[in-house]
């Protein structure tokens, strides 16, 4: 049933595959290993370059946030100066205001010394003319020598009870 | 035993002969060459001419409109197999040595894969299903493992034919040859005998049970083992000449 006797066959057949060969290399395997070949390079090529643009974001970062540090440094010197500035400022205000009024105080003080003393000089100076006025009344009705005396110590005592 | 033996070679020659609707002869004489005549097997160069047409039809396909980022399908599916087969070629040589292999196992499975479904095709011949094909092929295997070995391991290539055991090795290499054909002619020579039986049994009555609905689980089956022969047939190629060029013996 089935025959094992060989003829030219075998030969055609090898032939036959060499021919494939020769042609399906030229025809497919070598356009489509340069495809290969060609993307391969390609996905090299891209990941190559991402990984560079990556180690370039990462340099990027570091500066930026050594920049945003420097920023933020900066900005809180500014704000510590400020601070400082406006404390100090409020302290010499307050100090300024304490002294003023501490001056006011003592000027008014003085005034009133004054015109105290002035009071009192006026008041002195008109006890003593009306002392004299009414000496001048007594003396003219003439006084008994107790009645002086009393005169004398009234005056004295009115003089004494003086607001002044 | 010998009459019944007879009668289903008959019975097989019946449909076998139905089938051939292209009326191709036995045999194609072409003269003599010293003496001896030269015959060709009409129906298997017919149809390995058909089979190389549809593999050169599918590398086209493959080419044609392939680019870098939008492979085609059919890119896709060569793309494959031809990182899968050169990884095998990886796996078993060292690359150097692989690389000029490459093309020629690619071939092999190619070829015979299609040369091998091309039989589930009702009224096609596979060529495989031929001594003469399987022989050639075994016979392009033997010379690219004395190729290679040659190439990278020169005389010693030889000297395990007569140590530690003479001979063996000898046998072993004829073996290799012999095993490749008839395992790939077996099974193809099998699965036709089966199809053409399953078709002659789609007559009368029992048409559906005993032959339609078998006959189409047998041609289903039939495209697995076509693929997995022609995968075996590339494998051991892969393999006897990796072992060939190999520093371990």
């Amino acid at each position: 049933m089935v025959a094992l006797d060989f003829n030219a066959t075998v030969f055609m057949q090898m032939f036959h595959f060499l021919l494939m060969l020769i042609v399906l290399r030229l025809v497919a395997y070598r356009p489509l290993m340069n495809i290969i070949e060609q993307r391969q390079a390609y996905i090299a090529g891209e990941i190559e370059q991402a990984e560079s643009q990556k180690v370039q974001a990462a340099e990027l970062k570091a500066e930026m946030d050594a920049g945003l540090q420097k920023a933020r440094d900066e900005a809180k010197a500014i704000v510590d100066r400020a601070v400082k500035a406006s404390e100090e400022q409020a302290q010499k205000i307050l100090e300024e205001a304490r002294a003023d009024a501490q001056k006011v105080k003592e000027d008014a003080l003085a005034d009133i010394q004054r015109e105290k003393e002035k009071a009192v000089a006026q008041l002195r100076n008109e006890v003593a003319s009306l002392a004299v006025l009414v000496a001048s009344k007594v003396v003219k009705d003439g006084l008994t020598i107790d009645e002086q005396h009393n005169l004398v110590q009234d005056a004295i005592k009115e003089v004494g009870q003086l607001p002044c | 035993m010998a009459a019944e033996h007879g009668h289903e070679g008959n019975f097989l020659e019946v449909v076998h002969h139905d089938l051939n609707i292209y009326h191709l002869p036995k045999h194609w004489d072409l003269g003599e060459f010293m003496g001896y005549p030269i015959q060709l097997n009409a129906d298997t160069i017919f149809f390995t001419w058909v089979a190389m047409a549809v593999c050169l039809l599918l590398g086209w396909v493959a080419v044609r409109g392939a680019n870098i980022r939008r492979p085609t399908k059919m890119q896709c599916l060569f793309e494959m197999l031809l990182g899968f087969l050169g990884d095998l070629i990886k796996q078993s040589m060292d690359p150097k040595k692989g690389a000029g292999l490459f093309s020629i196992v690619v071939t092999f499975f190619l070829f015979l894969s299609v040369m091998n479904v091309m039989g589930v095709v009702p009224t096609y011949v596979k060529p495989t299903a031929d001594i003469q094909t399987t022989f050639a092929f075994a016979l392009i295997t033997m010379t690219l493992i004395y190729a290679w070995g040659i190439k990278y391991k020169g005389a010693k290539m030889f000297k395990h034919y007569i140590t530690p055991i003479p001979i063996l090795a000898i046998i072993e290499d004829i073996a290799k040859g012999i095993t490749l054909a008839f395992r790939l002619f077996g099974n193809m020579k099998g699965k036709e005998i089966m199809i053409l039986a399953l078709l002659g049994l789609i007559t009368g009555w029992g048409w559906l049970a005993g032959g339609f609905l078998a006959s189409t689980i047998w041609l289903l089956f039939c495209i697995f083992i076509s693929l997995i022969q022609a995968f075996v047939f590339t494998m051991l190629t892969i393999a006897f000449v990796g072992s060939a060029v190999g520093d371990d013996h």
